[in-house]
């Protein structure tokens, strides 16, 4: 964050933000790196979670259903330690909206799918229905936080901060 | 004016140190993006790598003797009407559909009227600790080359273990075989060996591929059936049989 910005926020919040930063980040980060985690001990079903959506071309599938877990995870590491945040929440921002707009879609052709968003490979248990609302609300928060980090990236005990040295304190 | 010099010197210092600083910021913001960027890109390399090393061609997995390469057929070939089921061990509604549809099933494919292209995937292995899912279509490809899949697939549904549990463990597997006639040494071996795990995974990776996202799945001539009543079913197929 650059010192000389103007910032419309008053004195009180500008000395929460980097603590309110720190939290959303590491948060944010816990859910990628569990979203992640859920998925990378099988990606076969990580794939056929993907392939459920029938949203991508074929060729395509397995690439997002094997790189996505991983992914996720990196994403997350990133935002836990706080490097380079800006980027890592805008990263997120996008894969959320990507997320959202998968559900959403699903949910319009009327599929009867799981989102896999934490493991599972898009297939409803017993007896099951569809949790489209809740799992948009899910994603939306996340991106709410996402797009919060991306305004304000700079917070306490981040390898950014050490990168940047201690004069550029936000 | 002179007075002035060294003031203004300063000033233009320190305004220059400030602008150094912050190009100095951003330079170190770019490369740390580029980094950040580099290892979110060979994550997702990682993965892909991960997953298509464990992804084998047909011909890398045996098929068990009797079975295609998505499932097995029972049945007469010829039969006019084909009922696709995609059934996972482990799911307890492909039980009850077992339960409710199976004897109706048994008598169509008895006299002819279907055959039907039977898909043990393994869709909920995340479901047991022990794979279950994988484990429980592994045996039942023994049980195929064993020519007692039907009745094996029945003891399965019979004796399902609860989701979330350990499943059934490969000696209460082999055991069922030997109730359903397969008693052999070979079987009790493809069964520990999980043999037909190759298989499994195959026809598994096939059946999302045609679409196919939960089970029960029920297709009849291609047509998938919503409703999994016995009645509903038959008359889905009824509608199919050449008069």
């Amino acid at each position: 964050m650059n010192t000389s910005a103007p910032s419309r926020l008053s004195p009180a919040w500008l000395r929460w933000a980097p603590w309110i930063s720190t939290a959303l980040r590491v948060a944010l980060g816990a859910v990628w790196v569990i979203a992640g985690a859920s998925k990378v001990a099988d990606l076969g079903e990580s794939v056929r979670a993907v392939r459920a959506y029938q949203l991508l071309p074929e060729w395509a599938v397995p690439a997002v259903g094997a790189g996505l877990p991983f992914l996720e995870i990196a994403l997350g590491l990133l935002l836990i330690v706080g490097f380079s945040v800006r980027f890592a929440a805008l990263v997120s921002a996008a894969l959320l909206v990507a997320f959202i707009a998968g559900i959403v879609s699903a949910s319009a052709r009327g599929l009867q799918i799981d989102c896999g968003c934490f493991g599972g490979g898009g297939e409803l248990g017993a007896g099951e229905q569809p949790r489209y609302g809740a799992e948009i609300a899910r994603d939306a928060g996340l991106l709410a936080v996402a797009g919060l980090l991306a305004w304000r990236p700079a917070g306490r005990f981040s390898v950014d901060r050490w990168i940047a040295g201690s004069e550029v304190d936000a | 004016m002179s007075s002035k010099g060294p003031k203004r010197a300063r000033a233009v210092s320190a305004q220059r140190l400030a602008q150094q600083r912050a190009a100095e910021r951003r330079r170190r913001a770019l490369v740390a993006g580029a980094i950040a960027a580099a290892v979110l890109l060979v994550s997702v390399v990682i993965g892909i790598a991960v997953y298509t090393s464990r992804d084998k061609a047909p011909d890398e997995f045996a098929i068990p003797k009797g079975a295609t390469a998505t499932g097995v057929v029972v049945g007469d070939p010829k039969a006019e009407v084909t009922v696709d089921l995609y059934v996972d061990y482990l799911c307890p509604i492909c039980k009850e559909f077992e339960d409710q549809a199976g004897a109706e099933l048994d008598k169509l494919v008895a006299d002819g009227t279907i055959k039907i292209d039977y898909h043990p995937v393994a869709y909920l292995d995340r479901l047991s600790s022990t794979e279950y899912s994988t484990r429980a279509s592994a045996a039942a490809g023994a049980a195929i080359e064993a020519g007692v899949f039907d009745e094996f697939t029945k003891q399965l549904f019979a004796n399902q273990p609860p989701e979330g549990g350990a499943g059934l463990s490969n000696d209460t597997l082999i055991e069922l075989g030997a109730k359903a006639g397969a008693s052999s040494p070979e079987f009790a071996q493809a069964v520990r060996d999980q043999k037909f795990a190759g298989w499994t995974a195959a026809l598994t990776e096939a059946a999302s591929k045609r679409g196919v996202s939960g089970t029960p799945t029920v297709l009849v001539d291609g047509q998938r059936v919503e409703n999994l009543s016995v009645d509903a079913l038959k008359a889905a197929i009824a509608k199919n049989t050449p008069q």
